[in-house]
């Protein structure tokens, strides 16, 4: 099989495990091209992609324009920090404006879960979803996945436990889906009052206890405490959640085997993870931004393959 | 329709506890009134005659909750608008809800309702506001709006959660010297937080903020331990959850003056329709489990939960075509309670739906059942169980089109209603 199962990446809830594999093939080729000297392909040269970020965002929207432009797509860039009804126009109204600019695909972060859902089916064009509210965040588990892949060879029977905000996370909501397709074993760890009450309904183990569940994993992936997202307070302070859930040396040193570190950044250092352990070898940090870029370029290019084009 | 003379033939009588109810029966009504009522009757003369295969007959239906826009809402239903999508829905009778604009929480706004339906086939039963500009801190003047109009209020409801314990204690104790009967939509609104579906599964996993069920159950306990406490009248107007229904259920074993009604939206979906983020399933209280929905069931078959409103909430389509955070809550609902209560929620009975519907709506606000006997005033529903029909753009009486159920095809059709002189029949 050589394209998606899918017409627009929305999450992974709706990808088969086949797409992801097609997906990680497609960017091991990528991977080679951004290595070389010359870190461009002219393939999706035809193709003009609107980023739209309607909700701040650095990394991730860097990684997608780089993407882009090593694929040679022309590239236009919308940032709204406030909502599209706030301003009065409609989502569909302002995704059908640019797109009246003969725009072929679009990328959308936006605050609200299910936006790239309701975009999909009412506007004429391919939609990557790049973060809608606590839904999905499909490119950040496939690039954790792909790393896991890179590091430990397969993610099939590997355990990966993902530690912090589960509550208000979209990394974890496609990370649970994608780790799950590719046979992994899920387990989720944080104060209760950030953990889903139904989160156990996903298949996942649940678990307070930070060392419990290091030992139990072959991989961490350490989400950001996002103190701007909680309207309440979740936990009495940082100092005291840095306590009970954040990595250090001495933690690690005590594991009875060592693990993969991870974490979708921003760091915070000192709070979810010491500096130590961010810049030592079992932190797979910065491979994971890289390969973001690779799997970008995948997904970009197997979703171009399905916009009808002239040869 | 002025109603004159009618001869309805071979209807079956659907009247749980009536010595008639499931005898096929002539019908002649003449000025408002039944005539005669046998096992065959002759047109007397130029009676109009209503005759189809599998007709019924029952007490007309009274919605205990809708929404319609006026004042201050009219692009999206008008009384009017209304009062045709209740007709259509086979109501003679419905209490409407007093959140509008400006809110409805005083004599004159009562009497506007109430004239309203004056001389309709749908008697409006005005619903009175709870507090002053529905704004849960000052009692609204419930005795004069009692007082008022043709009708005066019923009941009354802000139609919303009630977050002070205190106040409701007072609304409670204020509303017994003229015997008032108070609404309560039960939700906890620190635990419902930002949610805007049920916490559970379905909203883990869409990333939707959830309401937990516990902010309703945690609500029904407190307004249950403050009518033992006070006296009085309650009727819990929005009930969601199955554990809710139990704890009404168990305060009626327990001789308190409880009652509740379920929206029917909540007996044919669960939350799982949810999954493809289609505002038009964004109602509150949300959309519970499946189980809840089989729960819900259960408890109107036991007579827990009492009636079935349609919770009728029309919207403007630029307030449902939108990201789902950002719409409005509601479903146009009126026309098709029956319909798709009778395809869809196949655990309920006809006779328990009737009963729902006709019967027990009447005792909840202490007002007589139509009766279906001779020389009594007409007020009755026509309808056929197994017509099918499909619901579309085309047929829809309400001003509003958001409802999950445009293209769905049926099985049950409302044929008309009598509402003293006056009738709506197709």
């Amino acid at each position: 099989m050589s394209e998606l199962s899918v017409e627009h990446l929305i999450g992974i809830k709706s990808l088969t495990e086949s797409d992801i594999q097609l997906i990680f093939a497609m960017a091991d080729n990528f991977k080679q091209v951004i290595n070389r000297p010359i870190k461009k392909v002219p393939t999706l040269r035809d193709i003009t992609i609107a980023n739209l970020f309607f909700e701040n965002s650095t990394r991730t929207k860097l990684s997608f324009e780089l993407a882009e432009k090593r694929l040679s797509a022309d590239v236009i860039n919308f940032s709204a920090g406030s909502s599209s009804v706030s301003k009065g126009e409609t989502l569909v109204d302002t995704v059908n404006n640019i797109l009246a600019m003969k725009v072929d695909m679009v990328v959308m972060r936006h605050p609200n879960p299910g936006a790239s859902v309701f975009l999909s089916q009412r506007v004429n064009s391919r939609i990557i979803n790049a973060g809608d509210g606590a839904h999905e965040h499909p490119t950040q588990a496939l690039l954790d996945s792909y790393s896991i892949r890179e590091k430990l060879g397969d993610v099939a029977g590997k355990k990966v436990v993902i530690v912090g905000d589960i509550l208000h996370s979209r990394v974890a909501m496609s990370n649970i889906f994608c780790l799950q397709k590719m046979g992994a074993e899920v387990m989720v760890c944080g104060p209760k009052t950030l953990l889903p009450k139904y989160i156990d309904k996903m298949g996942v183990k649940v678990e307070t206890d930070l060392k419990k569940a290091l030992n139990w994993c072959d991989v961490a992936n350490m989400l950001r405490i996002q103190m701007e997202r909680l309207d309440i307070s979740y936990f009495p302070s940082l100092r005291e959640y840095t306590m009970q859930f954040g990595l250090t040396a001495q933690i690690l040193k005590e594991l009875k085997k060592p693990i993969t570190i991870m974490h979708p950044g921003p760091i915070n250092r000192g709070v979810e993870i010491s500096s130590a352990i961010a810049d030592s070898e079992q932190a797979i940090i910065l491979d994971q931004v890289e390969n973001g870029v690779a799997v970008r370029m995948a997904i970009l290019y197997l979703l171009a393959q399905k916009i009808d084009r002239p040869q | 329709m002025i109603v004159m003379k009618l001869l309805i033939k071979k209807a079956k009588i659907c009247y749980p506890g009536h010595k008639l109810h499931g005898k096929t029966q002539d019908v002649i009504v003449e000025s408002g009134k039944i005539q005669c009522i046998a096992s065959s009757l002759k047109n007397p003369g130029n009676y109009k005659e209503i005759t189809s295969k599998n007709l019924h007959l029952s007490p007309g239906w009274l919605d205990l909750k809708a929404n319609l826009g006026e004042p201050g809402f009219e692009e999206r239903e008008t009384l009017e608008s209304g009062m045709k999508a209740a007709a259509a829905g086979g109501f003679t009778g419905v209490c409407v809800s007093p959140d509008v604009q400006p809110f409805s929480d005083n004599r004159s706004s009562i009497e506007f309702v109430s004239r309203a339906g004056e001389g309709k086939s749908v008697t409006l039963y005005p619903l009175g506001a709870l507090s002053k500009g529905g704004k849960g801190e000052e009692l609204a003047e419930m005795f004069d709006m009692h007082k008022s109009g043709l009708v005066g209020a019923v009941a009354f409801t802000d139609n919303k959660p009630i977050p002070n314990a205190k106040f409701q204690l007072l609304l409670q104790q204020y509303s017994q010297n003229f015997d008032g009967l108070i609404y309560s939509f039960p939700m906890n609104l620190d635990l419902a937080g930002k949610g805007n579906v049920s916490e559970g599964e379905t909203s883990t996993y869409l990333g939707l903020k959830g309401i937990p069920h516990l902010a309703e159950e945690i609500t029904v306990a407190r307004d249950l331990q403050i009518l033992e406490y006070a006296g009085g009248r309650l009727h819990f107007s929005d009930i969601s959850s199955a554990e809710s229904a139990k704890l009404i259920g168990a305060s009626k074993k327990s001789k308190l003056n409880a009652t509740a009604s379920v929206a029917w939206y909540h007996l044919i979906f669960n939350d799982t329709v949810l999954e493809g983020f289609d505002s038009n399933y964004k109602v509150l209280p949300p959309l519970r489990t499946e189980s809840d929905r089989k729960g819900l069931i259960k408890a109107l078959k036991e007579g827990n939960i009492d009636t079935i409103t349609s919770n009728h909430q029309p919207q403007n389509i630029e307030r449902k075509e939108c990201e789902f955070e950002y719409a409005g809550y509601g479903i146009n609902g009126m026309q098709v309670v029956f319909a798709a209560l009778n395809t869809f929620a196949k655990e309920l009975d006809l006779d328990t739906l009737v009963e729902s519907l006709g019967i027990r709506p009447y005792q909840v606000l202490n007002k007589e059942t139509p009766s279906i006997e001779e020389g009594s005033n007409a007020n009755f529903t026509l309808f056929d169980p197994q017509e099918k029909w499909t619901y579309d753009k085309t047929n829809n009486h309400s001003l509003a089109e958001n409802n999950p159920m445009f293209g769905t095809e049926f099985t049950g059709k409302v044929l008309g209603t009598v509402n003293g002189k006056v009738g709506n029949i197709s």
